[in-house]
């Protein structure tokens, strides 16, 4: 079989795709060996496999292109895999046997520490061996079968990593259904290299600091005050510094004005606005489901939670336990939301434990150990939700997905979940060996709860401490962020063992893991490259910029142009990160307004998965064309009663228009080189008015303003 | 052995969450042994050999571009191009059959000029799968993917799958100034709006350029090719040296690749905006009269002809919707759905309106393609989301019918009067080679040069392949 997979034979495009191909299917990368062994065996006829002369095998005269073969040539008469296969069929083609050695692990070298490379080696062999249960061991480098993650490596099909370019990347290493990674980094000689980064201010900066070195890498320098408050508001209230916040925090001289932000930031109302909205994205606080009402309520309660410095524990668990209405009861809207069972499992997975369960419901999980039966022991313990629709008063009666109206959230005494492959009920299941599942008179959900936010759960804290790395360094230490597993290791293990111990020792304090990270040096980076680490995006060397979100596009530039910008079906004077839902209905008859069509262009998600990634960072050209000449910019720039028409009308002198603009869009004063071409605007431009719309255009489409760095 | 033995053959499996995910037992390849290849004994390997090794490279290129007419609502496929003249009257309905130029090949007699015209058609009678509702079917049709449920209102989420132009723009996009998918002019909906009409997961930089303008108008023009009054270029140009300016001091254009990213766009969509290339392609006023007339003075024959300006500046997708409702209620609005509801007739309906205006349009296009000697690398699809009843309903009318239905090919590295597969006797199942819009999508990519198990990725990174059919070889010129 492994031979079978390392000739890519049950690859997901080739048999081992859900309907085969061909008319021949196989198992996905050779997960059921018994239902392969029919599959080659008992094929049309016997063509497959023919035990009386083995080169009229099809099973060897496909894959060596002897007979047309639509997936090519994988290997060629002769070869060790034809002569495996070839062996196996002249033996008499025996089946999987239950006394046969079983394959117990794999030792593969190098080994789960990261293994550095630094210029000019550029290549490295894996070494794999297989040990049986019968205490063999046996190299099976030739066998097994190498998948770079990412384009900065590649393996050759004897385990050969070659660089294509400097950076860290992990390769898969797969043998008969076992799998390990294989870290490796490559970096530059850097020659002379010298650790010349910033002071080490806490744990977080030595383990971060620590692999630089260990890459021979330099850290950026510690970023400047204008930079640094910049993306503190924007991270902590999702706003942009005002001009005079900007003025009085560079001019505060004082040692230690960063840390008192910080800590004055994370009492702030945007504060609770801002990351209330985050979690709101992930706990699908959206209309069609909720209604109206329902996304206010449990906006309103995520919010307070937050405000409320609540402990994180004590929130996912009225999150999964709540009953009762969900007017009445707020975070009853976190199952009402999730109306299906198989929904509520991936989801609860997902959101509460950063693991990804979606392909085992089909197949047992290509990169874990997540199985199908723990897909559905898992899934068993949402099966009793239920829900009591009093009256569902949505406008069309013809849409399933639509409720209006109050609901109550309850568990039924019984309801059991088929397994849709036998039909046979299933035994609710926690996740992961040890835990096991609830007895007969325990509520499944609270016995969740209960191990969802106990210390013998190894994903609950860490998951939670990578959301907030996430959203502060722009990248998790696991990542994607909600995608923990064995063969996705995470870039500083102990690091992130570290902060989830912080978080678990404080009492799951969410401002607490907020400040430790947000006052190291690594927080603080500029994201200047220095030497290579320009040429090398890993380890947190510098910050990365990237794009606003839309919420805080569309606030900042509110905030700029003085202006309220409406949003359908709210009073003016909201702003964007205050939105409860995502105006997936709204008013009849009435459009989204132009600010509603610029949150969705830029990203605002639909609430629609319990992902992260739903929140689309990217930019595109459509973005552009709404920036560059756009109805809702346009309007904000142009109309008579926004804060340009106050400042023309200030008596503030030129230079001071200049000034004020540059302070409130970039939290900075102009640049000499800035102020001249800024005056020049003023004097082509024949008039204040005209200037001041073109400069504060030309501001809010600078990418210091666009992007956060 | 009869269609139904042979799907349940084809189908067997262990029922379950994911369909014939366990499948064993007889398949299409052993059906196909008994009485084919299995009797040549599989020889000739070198000669076939040589071909397998360009199957597995990228397809050759036999359509640059795609027109696709979506036809909302559902057409019947029994009053159109599968007309059952000998079935009963209950099936066979009002309308009669004319000669076509292809022999056996009769149409209804409201389509005399796409009579004139099916020897450049690849007729598709054995379309067939199992959703019964506008969206759920709609999603099928406009993605090749099946939904996960049938769902009147199923609702559009990252998890569902791209429009088959948001594929070619992730795989196959053009290097010019012009977008690669374009749509217009209608976001389709019934009472939600329809999915399968973006990009979803793989990301808005693919969704369509979408007009929501009226090209009959006579002001049509893009917002987004057009600046606000008040705002001339030459102004927006001050703006962009003011904002290179301070582009420059923050240095982010010279180690951000965000950065870069974005003012790469900036780039694009000024030159959109200065590009005649790309204005005179959307400038449908620049066409004669006549040929504007010939197309006919509504939304969908301005939209035909948009495609072909589309098609012959480079675009390579474009989907153009017949309207944006499923209708079915009026003659001179909506559009396919006609069930007969509230006292309203079908018959009367697809007479005055939809019929017509295919007759206006089909034609009108295909002439004008081949004119300009587009037609051979442009592949035109007119196809709705399911066919009709058979039998005519209580209504003088008939309901929905995925069961079969009919799709139409031209041009683009297709047969031209050929027909592919079967109907049976009343049009209810396929008789013969039935097609799932799977099969079609992959066809369809075939004939773009992009291979169908090309592999995108979902929000869960998880690897799926474009189309999951297999192409249709034997419609393929």
């Amino acid at each position: 079989m492994a031979v079978l997979s390392k000739a890519g034979c049950n690859q997901g495009t080739c048999h081992g795709n859900r309907s085969g191909k061909g008319g021949f299917k196989l198992s996905l990368r050779g997960q059921d060996p018994a239902f392969d062994y029919v599959a080659l065996t008992r094929g049309p006829r016997g063509r497959r496999v023919d035990r009386v002369i083995p080169e009229k095998s099809l099973l060897l005269l496909k894959p060596a292109a002897e007979v047309p073969h639509e997936g090519g040539r994988r290997f060629r008469v002769g070869d060790v895999p034809f002569e495996i296969l070839r062996s196996w069929i002249r033996s008499g083609a025996p089946g999987p046997d239950s006394r046969s050695a079983k394959l117990e692990r794999l030792e593969v070298s190098p080994g789960k520490e990261l293994e550095v490379l630094v210029d000019p080696a550029a290549e490295l062999q894996i070494r794999v061996h297989a040990v049986f249960s019968d205490g063999t061991r046996r190299d099976v480098s030739e066998l097994a079968v190498y998948e770079p993650v990412g384009d900065i490596v590649e393996v050759s099909s004897s385990g050969l990593i070659r660089r294509s370019s400097f950076g860290e990347s992990t390769v898969l290493v797969r043998y008969l259904g076992r799998q390990e990674p294989v870290r490796v980094a490559f970096v530059p000689a850097g020659k002379g290299y010298e650790w010349r980064g910033p002071l080490e201010k806490n744990f977080i900066d030595k383990a971060i600091f620590g692999k630089l070195r260990r890459l021979r890498l330099n850290s950026a320098e510690v970023c400047d005050d204008t930079v640094f408050l910049r993306r503190a508001t924007l991270d902590l209230a999702g706003r942009l510094p005002t001009s005079d916040e900007a003025r009085a925090f560079i001019s505060a001289e004082k040692p230690g004005k960063r840390a008192r932000k910080i800590d004055a930031l994370l009492v702030t109302a945007g504060f609770a606005d801002f990351w209330a909205l985050k979690w709101g994205d992930l706990l699908r606080n959206e209309e069609k489901v909720l209604d109206r009402k329902g996304v206010q309520v449990f906006q309103r309660w995520i919010r307070e939670s937050i405000a409320a410095g609540k402990p994180l524990d004590v929130f996912a668990r009225e999150l999964l336990t709540a009953r009762g209405s969900t007017y009445r009861n707020p975070p009853a809207n976190y199952l009402r939301a999730n109306r299906d069972v198989l929904q509520r499992a991936e989801n609860t997975a997902q959101v509460f434990l950063g693991v990804r369960l979606a392909c085992a419901k089909c197949h047992n999980h290509p990169f874990e150990r997540w199985t199908q039966d723990d897909y559905y022991g898992w899934a068993a313990l949402f099966s009793r939700v239920r829900y009591k629709v009093f009256e569902n008063k949505r406008r069309d009666g013809l849409d399933k997905n639509a409720f209006v109206g109050e609901q109550v959230v309850w568990i039924a005494r019984d309801g059991e979940l088929k397994d849709p492959r036998d039909g046979k009920s299933v035994a609710p299941l926690l996740l992961g060996a040890a835990a096991g599942g609830p007895g007969e008179k325990d509520d499944p959900l609270e016995f969740l709860a209960d191990w969802v936010t106990s210390r013998e759960n190894p994903f609950f804290s860490r998951s939670l401490v990578n959301r907030i790395w996430f959203n502060l360094m722009g990248k998790g230490l696991v990542d994607p962020v909600d995608d923990f597993r064995a063969t996705n290791p995470p870039s500083h293990p102990e690091l992130l063992e570290r902060l989830a111990g912080e978080l678990e020792e404080s009492g799951f304090e969410l401002r607490k893991v907020i400040r430790l990270i947000m006052n190291s040096s690594a927080y603080q980076l500029s994201s200047v490259p220095v030497d290579s680490n320009g040429k090398v995006e890993t380890g947190f060397a510098r910050v990365l910029p990237r794009r606003l979100d839309a919420e805080q596009l569309v606030d900042g530039l509110a905030q700029v142009m003085g202006v309220s910008p409406s949003f359908n079906g709210y009073p003016r004077g909201i702003r964007a990160v205050q939105l409860p839902g995502t105006n997936a209905i709204l008013p009849r008859y009435k459009k989204p307004s132009s600010a509603d069509v610029f949150l969705k262009l830029f990203g605002k998600p639909d609430r629609m998965l319990t992902c992260e990634c739903e929140r689309m960072s990217q930019t595109h050209l459509a973005q552009a064309f709404h920036l560059v000449s756009g109805p809702m910019l346009h309007d904000m720039i142009s109309r008579g009663d926004n804060r340009l028409g106050v400042l023309a009308d200030s008596g503030l002198g030129e230079m001071g228009l200049i000034s004020e603009l540059y302070w409130s869009a970039l939290g900075r004063p102009p640049s000499e080189a800035e102020v001249a071409s800024a005056r020049r605007l003023f004097s082509s431009a024949g008039g204040g008015r005209v200037a001041l719309e073109d400069l504060a255009w030309a501001l809010v489409n600078s990418k210091e303003f666009l992007l956060r760095r | 052995m009869n269609r139904k033995d042979r799907e349940r053959l084809l189908s067997r499996g262990v029922p379950g969450a994911c369909g014939d995910f366990e499948t064993t037992g007889i398949s299409r390849r052993s059906l196909l042994s008994v009485g084919g290849l299995g009797m040549l004994g599989l020889t000739l390997p070198g000669l076939l050999r040589a071909e397998e090794e360009v199957a597995a490279a990228a397809p050759p290129v036999k359509a640059k571009s795609v027109i696709f007419l979506f036809q909302f609502g559902g057409p019947s496929h029994v009053d159109t191009f599968d007309m059952k003249p000998g079935a009963p009257a209950e099936i066979r309905g009002p309308h009669k059959p004319i000669k076509s130029v292809v022999p056996g090949l009769p149409v209804s007699e409201h389509l005399p000029r796409m009579a004139k015209q099916m020897d450049r058609i690849c007729l598709v009678r054995s379309m067939h799968h199992t959703m019964k509702n506008h969206n759920s079917a709609a999603y099928y049709a406009l993605t090749g993917h099946a939904p996960p449920r049938d769902d009147q209102r199923l609702r559009d989420s990252l998890s569902l799958y791209p429009a088959y132009g948001s594929v070619v723009d992730k795989v196959a996009p053009l290097k010019s100034e012009l977008p690669t998918f374009v749509s217009y002019p209608h976001v389709i909906s019934d009472g939600s709006v329809t999915p399968g009409q973006r990009a979803s997961f793989l990301g808005k930089a693919h969704d369509p350029f979408f007009i929501a303008e009226d090209p009959n108008s006579k002001n049509f023009k893009l917002p987004e090719l057009s600046l606000p009054s008040g705002l001339s270029f030459e102004r927006l140009q001050r703006r962009r040296e003011m904002q290179k300016l301070i582009d420059s001091q923050s240095r982010l254009l010279e180690y951000s690749a965000s950065a870069k990213g974005l003012d790469d766009y900036y780039k694009k969509a000024l030159t959109m905006l200065s590009s005649t290339r790309v204005r005179d392609a959307f400038d449908i006023s620049r066409e004669p009269a006549a040929v504007r007339e010939r197309y006919g003075r509504h939304t969908y024959g301005q939209g035909c002809l948009l495609a072909r300006r589309l098609v012959e500046a480079g675009v390579r997708f474009v989907t153009v919707y017949f309207d944006a409702t499923i209708g079915g209620r009026s003659a001179t609005s909506g559009g396919w759905d006609t069930h007969g509801f509230d006292n309203t007739r079908m018959f009367p309906i697809i007479e005055k309106r939809h019929l017509p205006i295919t007759e206006q349009t089909l034609p009108t296009l295909l002439d004008d393609l081949d004119d300009r000697g587009l037609l051979d690398d442009t592949l035109v699809v007119w196809m709705g989301e399911f066919g009709r009843t058979p039998k005519i309903n209580a209504n003088k009318s008939r309901d929905h019918w995925p069961q079969c239905y009919s799709a139409l090919l031209a041009g683009g590295g297709v047969k031209g009067g050929y027909v592919h597969g079967a109907s049976d006797s009343t049009g209810a199942y396929p008789s013969r080679d039935p097609v799932r819009p799977d099969d079609l999508a992959a066809t369809v990519f075939q004939l773009m040069g992009i291979d169908p198990a090309t592999e995108v990725y979902d929000t869960q990174d998880r690897p799926l392949v474009i189309a999951e059919g297999e192409a249709i070889t034997e419609l393929i010129a």
